[in-house]
């Protein structure tokens, strides 16, 4: 009886010191890579939360209550995904910005779901909007879409004969590298080799060597930055003459540090870098960024990741209400398209964001982009 | 033929690098019999200390003057926080029961990956290219600089440590306290600093084996310690673990096997036969390749 009568008491004490702080506060969560191989996107979208909240907080908040930011650090691992959306849910978020990588993102996507959360990540993996959940919203553009692009570019524009695309194991980099593939079939192009890395783990010359002896004309890698880099650098060590293209994510500062000197020539493709965004809102904010944080935002994918946010809350606002089903209901019927960062912003009915336009960039030897083919 | 032999090549490069970390493990099993579990997280540290020392204290100078002068530095570095390490985490143990210490090495990771987090921060940091890309072409095997770098120094530090164990007096003071440690207190050795000598050696042979990582790959992560600490670590055990020339072997052995998997299986399989083949020596030949002289671990 005893221990009853304690845990009641427990109880009286936690609900009266969480009520007043969920009145006060509009919680938001982040779930990102801030430690880890993707800590440098992880920390970008963080930071463009964070200085997202602090701005909407000067102006009065979000009807009269001020963002409170949570973050969790997923590592990019799916382990750690799922312990953050249960710490992130325990604390009454209303809304998670997240994850970078659609691994963690989708590992994520279930909590989030059942406990009426909503969810906005940048992963591009088709599988992210193909379960149904309504609380998920992808604020970027679907693998698919990059896919026939991609294939599109090479087999039709470049007509290249011998093709090898590699991934990893995640989510994001097998969906892509397998929609890939089957799009360049479509079109009739040639797959020579389908290879598959093991993210982090720096040796890629064995996986080289292999896809030397076939001879191939073009490499297309649908990994991440950090491997992409150090796979352009040991193509170019072991001598294979093909032109490499990275998909979206190695669309980051660090691949041509990792690739050096071997990064020149080297193709990424991917939608419009945050420095070329033409829209008046973009410029503003990345320059605020600039003058917060001292650097750029490392890539687009933080900007997207803020988009998602500031189109979450805009549903708020235009409801009136907190109400996440609302406000998920208000984004799936959007008829004007919201200003954002990086382009307008609507969303279908399965929690995809329409539009999207990719870009070749091609890497010059001081290591900035020249665009070689706008779609 | 060509792929075969490239992947020889790619094989005795990641070998040598294993290698070198393997020895520090063995060394301090062969003396102390323990598993030095922090190995593999000095070997990261020493890659970030040497990124610092090439932005700090060289001024991002490139000279050949500049990277010897680096190497230099950090196995300095890296001896000191080898000799601290024994210190503060293994000599007040030295009597406990083993448990102890392994618990005690594994918090001694912890502390320096942990560390190295803090100081260095969580992100990927990118090695300067200190050494030119410059590639030769044989017949379609392809042998970079940095290879031949890597192939030969790792080459000399283990041939001069196996003469430096076998040959001098103080090499002869290490086998002695790895065969029995009090009988060697008895003969006059102080066991404390030859303890504290295997540290050091341990330790600049780990931080050479760190900086040949972020020479070759670029990327270094605070946690990647872990990782290549297991790889050497299994090298030692599959060569024999307290056995310098079975670390040398078994670090080899292990590159040139991993490349063989990843290049004629899968990479996806690559791991999981690295710990079949452990496995299956340690049913085969459980002291190890060369392990078998159980009176003599060094």
């Amino acid at each position: 009886m005893n221990r009853f009568i304690r845990t009641i008491l427990v109880a009286v004490v936690v609900a009266l010191l969480a009520v007043p702080a969920l009145a006060d506060t509009l919680k938001v969560g982040v779930q990102a890579p801030i430690t880890g191989s993707y800590a440098n996107e992880g920390q970008g979208i963080e930071n463009g939360v964070r200085l997202l909240a602090e701005q909407i907080n000067a102006k009065g908040g979000v009807m009269g209550k001020k963002i409170e930011v949570i973050a969790c650090d997923d590592q990019g691992t799916a382990m750690a995904a799922a312990i953050c959306a249960k710490d992130l849910v325990n604390k009454g978020v209303s809304m998670v910005i997240g994850s970078y990588t659609s691994t963690c993102a989708e590992a994520a996507q279930k909590t989030y779901f059942n406990a009426g959360v909503l969810q906005t990540s940048d992963g591009t993996a088709d599988s992210l909007t193909e379960k149904g959940y309504w609380t998920f919203l992808r604020n970027s553009f679907p693998n698919s879409a990059e896919a026939e692009f991609v294939a599109n570019y090479l087999v039709k524009v470049k007509k290249y004969k011998r093709i090898v695309v590699i991934s990893d194991f995640s989510t994001y980099a097998d969906g892509l590298a397998n929609a890939t593939q089957a799009a360049i079939k479509k079109l009739g192009g040639k797959v020579v080799s389908r290879d598959k890395i093991k993210a982090d783990s720096q040796n890629f010359t064995p996986v080289l060597t292999n896809i030397k002896s076939k001879n191939p004309d073009a490499i297309f890698f649908a990994g991440y930055y950090s491997d992409g880099g150090q796979l352009r650098a040991q193509q170019k060590a072991l001598g294979i003459k093909a032109d490499f293209y990275g998909g979206d994510a190695n669309d980051n500062p660090d691949f041509v540090k990792l690739a050096g000197s071997a990064a020149q020539g080297a193709f990424i493709i991917n939608v419009p870098s945050p420095d070329v965004l033409p829209y008046d809102i973009a410029k503003t904010f990345i320059a605020d960024y600039q003058k917060k944080y001292g650097e750029m935002p490392p890539s687009i994918w933080g900007l997207m990741n803020i988009d998602g946010m500031r189109a979450i809350i805009h549903a708020m606002e235009q409801n009136k209400s907190f109400d996440t089903k609302k406000a998920a209901d208000y984004l799936h019927n959007m008829k004007k398209p919201l200003p954002g960062i990086t382009g307008p912003i609507t969303f279908a009915k399965d929690g995809n964001r329409n539009g999207g336009a990719y870009v070749v960039k091609r890497i010059k030897a001081d290591g900035t982009y020249a665009n070689e083919y706008v779609q | 033929m060509d792929i075969f032999l490239q992947q020889l090549a790619n094989g005795l490069t990641i070998g040598s690098m294993f290698a070198l970390v393997a020895l520090g493990y063995t060394m301090v099993y062969g003396v102390m019999r323990l598993i030095n579990f922090a190995h593999g997280d000095m070997v990261a540290a020493s890659a970030f200390v040497g990124l610092t020392i090439y932005t700090q204290v060289m001024g991002q100078a490139t000279s050949l003057m500049a990277v010897i002068a680096i190497f230099l530095l950090a196995a300095l570095s890296m001896a000191v926080v080898g000799i601290i390490l024994e210190r503060i985490a293994y000599r007040p143990l030295r009597g406990a029961p083993r448990l102890s210490a392994v618990v005690s090495a594994l918090g001694a990771s912890l502390v320096i990956q942990n560390g190295i987090m803090l100081i260095w921060g969580p992100r990927m940091r990118i090695f300067p290219e200190l050494v030119p890309q410059v590639y030769w072409d044989f017949g379609g095997v392809v042998i970079s600089l940095i290879q031949v770098i890597i192939l030969v120094l790792s080459l000399v530090l283990m041939i001069s440590l196996y003469l430096f164990v076998e040959k001098t007096r103080m090499g002869a003071a290490i086998r002695a306290s790895s065969i029995d440690q009090d009988a060697a207190r008895l003969m006059g050795i102080n066991v404390n600093s030859i303890i504290a000598l295997i540290f050091i050696i341990g330790s600049s042979l780990g931080a050479v084996g760190g900086l040949f990582i972020g020479l070759y790959y670029r990327g270094i992560t605070f946690n990647m310690g872990w990782q290549y600490g297991l790889y050497a670590f299994i090298a030692a055990i599959i060569g024999g673990i307290g056995n310098i020339p079975g670390a040398m072997l078994g670090g080899m052995l292990l590159g040139l096997f991993n490349a063989f998997i990843a290049g004629y299986v899968s990479s996806t399989w690559a791991d999981a036969f690295t710990f079949i083949l452990l496995i299956v020596i340690l049913i085969v030949r459980p002291t190890g390749i060369l392990g078998e002289r159980v009176a003599e671990k060094v």
